[in-house]
């Protein structure tokens, strides 16, 4: 028995896969955001905030993104404070994306020579006119195409909020699945659907890293 | 008038003593060239006065003030009067030539876009590189990115600039291009310190020769006496070798 047209499966999962992309988008923006922040604190010379940088990395890369979405989710709600699945899975993945995005980062600042950090200091630049003129803007031309990278993994790192409840492409899903007894056309949907949010993001990453390479 | 003052200067790295106590006066117009085997200090030595490198004892003075803060705003200060020209050249790849040169005065003093871009113009008119302002500089010749390290470093005003083994990862015939202008600067009453491995240049154009070893001062003077007279045994191989 079955009530569902394709035209209804593919109208449903194309909303879950809209509130996907959204969450994405979110987790990216406020990583990169909260990237930036956590990449200061790294660089700075005062070992307590150096301190604080490295543990919150360390943290969010050596635990599960699950167990990070169930502690935000279930945590909070222990605590007396009620959030609905989506804010849990935008903070969640938030933290998560910026433990990442500040490492990938760091890596790219560590790559610049040493010879640039003393070209410039010679120069009679401060700290913070090195990092603003010297080394961001080559560190960011080699971050790129990593960046966009590590979104294919925030991209598929959001079927994971499906499981706290909110409504996205894998949970639309699921429940599509339940309903229909089509597991297989409904799940390989739901995998065409991160394909075709990923695979642009992937032929870009590597466009990028092609041209970048070359250019200045 | 004596603008570089250093004195009982002593520096470790680990168990190793680099410097042990030097003493060297430099004055306005100096050209002062440091020589000696690698490991010598000539280059610590030499980056210790605009505080690339620290030191443990003794003292620094630069037209009187006294150097060896570890603060950021007095190193910076003391940068604003020191250049320096580095082996390695260490330009700016993701900055035009032009910019390479006015980066540093448009950010650290401020100066107006339009005088700066007309110095540019100028500084590299006399490094013999006028046409290069919109060159990149992985488009030039090794010999070229030195001569704009040189007119960068010269674009802050310094009033003492330190050359530290400019010419050693040059080609041989890109070699001479950089020393004259290096000579133009010492005409022109520049105060130079230098470390150098090129014996004759160094004989030509400074007026004191510190030859380090192992850490000290070992022989100092005029290059005329120094080079064909040297008491000590250790510049006598040193000459020897080198010459």
């Amino acid at each position: 028995m079955n009530d569902f047209t394709l035209g209804d499966i593919l109208l449903a999962l194309l909303h879950g896969l809209q509130w996907t992309a959204i969450l994405s988008l979110t987790a990216f923006v406020l990583g990169s955001l909260g990237g930036l922040i956590i990449l200061a604190l790294r660089l700075a010379h005062r070992p307590a905030l150096v301190w604080l940088a490295k543990t919150f990395i360390e943290v969010f890369q050596g635990t599960p993104l699950l167990m990070q979405l169930f502690i935000v989710f279930f945590g909070l709600s222990l605590g007396g404070v009620e959030i609905p699945p989506w804010l849990a899975a935008a903070l969640g993945l938030t933290l998560y994306t910026s433990a990442y995005l500040a490492e990938i980062w760091r890596g790219c600042v560590n790559a610049i020579p040493n010879t640039q950090w003393e070209g410039s200091a010679a120069l009679a630049l401060n700290r913070y006119q090195q990092m603003r003129h010297v080394i961001l803007p080559q560190a960011l031309r080699m971050a790129i195409a990593p960046t966009v990278g590590f979104l294919v993994q925030v991209v598929k790192g959001t079927s994971v909020a499906s499981i706290i409840g909110f409504v996205e492409l894998t949970k639309t899903g699921g429940m599509l699945a339940n309903a229909t007894f089509e597991p297989f056309l409904i799940y390989g949907l739901v995998a065409a659907g991160y394909f075709l949010l990923c695979y642009p993001l992937s032929l870009y990453s590597r466009h990028l890293e092609r041209t970048l390479h070359v250019a200045r | 008038m004596s603008l570089v003052n250093i004195t009982g200067l002593h520096k470790h790295y680990g168990p190793n003593h680099v410097l042990k106590g030097v003493d060297l006066t430099v004055r306005q117009g100096d050209v002062v060239t440091l020589i000696g085997r690698s490991g010598s200090g000539k280059s610590t030595l030499l980056r210790t006065i605009n505080g690339l490198e620290s030191f443990d004892q003794g003292s620094i003075t630069l037209a009187g003030q006294t150097i060896g803060s570890r603060d950021a705003k007095a190193l910076q200060q003391l940068r604003l009067q020191v250049g320096m020209v580095f082996q390695q050249f260490n330009l700016f790849p993701h900055l035009t030539v032009g910019e390479n040169i006015m980066m540093s005065p448009r950010v650290v003093k401020g100066e107006s876009p339009h005088i700066l871009r007309e110095e540019a113009h100028a500084l590299l008119a006399k490094v013999g590189l006028a046409d290069k302002f919109d060159a990149w500089p992985d488009q030039l010749s090794g010999g070229q990115q030195q001569r704009v390290a040189i007119a960068r470093a010269l674009a802050m005003k310094p009033q003492v600039l330190l050359c530290d083994e400019i010419t050693s990862a040059l080609d041989p015939e890109l070699v001479n291009e950089v020393l004259a202008v290096v000579r133009q600067l010492a005409q022109e009453g520049m105060t130079l310190i230098m470390v150098t491995h090129e014996m004759r240049f160094a004989r030509d154009v400074s007026n004191h020769v510190v030859f380090m070893h192992q850490g000290k001062i070992h022989e100092a003077g005029h290059p005329a006496d120094l080079f064909s007279r040297p008491q000590t045994p250790e510049l006598q191989n040193f000459v020897s070798a080198v010459m």
